[in-house]
């Protein structure tokens, strides 16, 4: 055998392996698909399940299904993969293994633009469902745009570790101005926002999915075509202009998809914090830094992660809810303490 | 004959300008060396010669073209840059980040061609990594880590490699393995090699063409035998050496030297 032999069968070994990891995450999330489903106020068995999925269920079990839990776990499933590819791009563009959707002040400008309109239009408490994901979404839009414009440095182009710390800066500022506008809301208004802001998918309805859906099969293609200029990116500034990656284009590009990807959750779910920060870290572990591993892997785990903290925030307190993103803080706030420590070591 | 040349430019940082007006001419199939105090602006030249740091005045030539005027691709294929400090992402083998090198010759997806393992498989083999292809980046050593870019670089194939101080954090043994490593390279692939070095012996005896840089501007350059003088070394590094010939290249080496103005203070106690 020689050695560009055993170099391709050790890459199609490494393959085999990746390909193995990718397909037990997408098992565990049918597994846990199946559990979300018949999990909540009132339970399904498995074969009730199976029967109602199949359109074999009385009336009452289709809605429950149908209406109720089937686009909500769709919803989380969407919402995983955009949050988690959204962190994947930031921490291969920024090579900051903390980086995260939030940091782009995406959550709060989505929060900001959605609690302006509360707290001046609070008469219209049935529009806002709808035109929720719109308000959401331009809000989210309008600061990582604010954001990049204050992070720019004339002929030096935009720098991660400035954009990122541009972020927290105005994330900041935005949480004051929302504080101030918190005065003026009524408290069922107030509930209201604070568990939009909390990151919950309960709600979620069919319309949502449509909103979302383009989204993610526009952009989700787009981030995977440029896993090679992550790889690249991932490497710095200098090793990869001196591999000829034209920089400043790609990661305006990879950093719009980002953006988009997040927006759009966010829009749809509230803030939903640490799955995209997490999810790619977990993934690394699995199947490692390549992007065209690394990528589907994390947007699985997303999902995994979403759909399962979706179905405990239904469970543990029944038959009051937890917001997921909740319950995904719960789980991601120790986490992130834990990467920190271990990236000070 | 050249197929890199410096012409007049004036290179820095956002508001400083580190390099006012500098010339120069990178022979071809050579290998040049950048001698200079820190902080003089070795690294600034290298990073503008090799598009990471744009002109603010001249131009570069790389095969008599304007490197701005140039894509940043193309150029790639021409010139692999190894920089001073570089950091693998966590995560990665030597084989996949080697393989990163091929970036330029790739189109789309990046699947690995036959023509690709190729190059890889001969950078890896000719660095001496073979054994060690499937581990992760972040487990090697100093210099093996050192080798991994440099096996990068190589897998670019790229006629000329550019290397910021690539023996700095070796022991001695293993300076001497990468250097005589780019001298093999360029021996026998015939390749342009330009570096920083700070040992002055190790620049003298691998050089063909030595750069001595003070402040931003050169200072004197020319083959070994012409840099390596007392008089340029006392007006670039400001020390006294004591000069030799080197007895395995023939070249000038320095014994041992002394701060300019120790020596002063010597023949002061002297009078
Ligand atoms: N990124 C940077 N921003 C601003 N100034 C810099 C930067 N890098 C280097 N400098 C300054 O430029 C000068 C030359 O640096 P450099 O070219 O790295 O020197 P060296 O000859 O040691 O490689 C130094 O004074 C240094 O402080
Ligand atoms: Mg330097």
């Amino acid at each position: 055998m020689t050695e560009e032999n055993y170099i391709s069968a050790y890459q199609q070994k490494k393959h085999r392996k990746n390909i193995f990891l990718i397909l037990s995450v997408f098992i565990l999330i049918i597994i846990m698909f199946m559990i979300s489903m018949s999990t909540g106020f009132i339970r399904l068995t498995p074969m009730e399940l199976i029967r109602t999925l199949f359109g074999m269920g009385t009336d009452k079990q289709n809605i429950i299904l149908f209406d109720f839990r089937l686009p909500r776990i769709v919803i989380s499933i969407l919402v995983g993969m955009a949050l988690a590819v959204s962190g994947s791009i930031l921490q291969g563009v920024s090579r900051n293994a903390l980086a995260d959707p939030g940091i782009l002040g995406i959550n709060s400008g989505a929060g900001v633009a959605v609690m302006l309109f509360i707290s001046f239009f609070p008469t219209t408490t049935a529009a806002p469902v709808f035109f929720l994901p719109i308000l959401a979404f331009i809000g989210a839009g309008t600061t990582a745009i604010l954001i990049y414009v204050l992070a720019y440095k004339r002929g030096e182009g935009i720098s991660p570790t400035r954009l990122l710390l541009t972020g927290v800066a105005v994330a900041a500022g935005i949480s004051a101005v929302m504080i101030v506008l918190t005065l003026r809301l009524s408290p069922e208004n107030y509930q209201f926002v604070a568990v939009w802001m909390a990151g919950s998918i309960w709600g979620s309805n069919w319309s949502f999915v449509l909103a979302l859906l383009p989204w993610i099969l526009i952009l989700l293609p787009i981030a995977y075509s440029k896993a090679r200029v992550l790889n690249t990116l991932n490497l710095g500034e200098i090793p990869a202009t001196g591999l000829g990656l034209a920089i400043e284009k790609e990661r305006l590009i990879l950093l719009a998809v980002a953006v988009g990807l997040a927006g759009a959750s966010v829009s749809v779910s509230g803030g939903i914090g640490f799955i995209g920060l997490i999810a790619p870290h977990l993934a690394r572990q699995l199947v490692g830094a390549k992007h065209q591993y690394l990528l589907p892997t994390a947007a699985l785990v997303g999902s995994l992660l979403l759909i399962t903290a979706d179905t405990i925030g239904r469970w543990i307190l029944e038959p009051s809810e937890v917001p997921a993103g909740i319950v995904v803080a719960v789980i991601g706030a120790p986490y992130f303490l834990y990467l920190l420590a271990k990236s000070k070591a | 004959m050249s197929v890199l040349t410096v012409d007049h430019i004036a290179v820095g940082y956002s508001n400083t300008v580190i390099i006012e007006e500098l010339s120069a001419a990178i022979p071809e199939k050579k290998i040049t060396t950048i001698i200079g105090p820190n902080g003089c602006g070795k690294s600034t030249l290298l990073k503008a010669v090799a598009r990471i740091l744009k002109t603010q005045k001249g131009a570069i030539f790389l095969d008599g073209r304007a490197i701005q005027q140039v894509s940043t691709k193309e150029i790639a294929k021409k010139l692999a840059i190894l920089p001073q400090s570089a950091e693998a992402p966590p995560g990665l083998t030597i084989f996949e980040l080697v393989s990163y090198g091929r970036f330029p010759h790739q189109r789309g997806f990046g699947t690995l061609k036959k023509e690709d393992l190729k190059h890889i498989h001969w950078a890896i083999e000719v660095t001496g990594l073979g054994e060690l292809r499937d581990r992760p980046v972040e487990a090697l050593s100093g210099g093996q880590r050192q080798r991994v870019w440099i096996a990068m670089a190589l897998a670019q194939d790229t006629e000329i490699l550019i290397l910021d101080e690539p023996t700095t954090y070796l022991d001695l043994a293993h300076q001497l393995d990468i250097l005589l490593l780019l001298k093999k390279l360029n021996e026998e692939e015939g390749k342009t090699i330009v570096m920083v070095l700070h040992d002055l012996n190790h620049a003298s005896r691998f050089s063909h063409y030595m750069i001595a840089m003070k402040d931003g501007e050169i200072i004197t350059e020319g083959e070994p035998k012409k840099v390596m003088k007392s008089e340029n070394l006392k007006a670039v590094f400001d020390i006294n050496a004591i000069l030799m010939t080197c007895p395995f290249s023939q070249n000038p080496i320095c014994l041992s030297y002394q701060l300019n103005k120790e020596t002063e203070c010597l023949l002061q106690t002297v009078e």
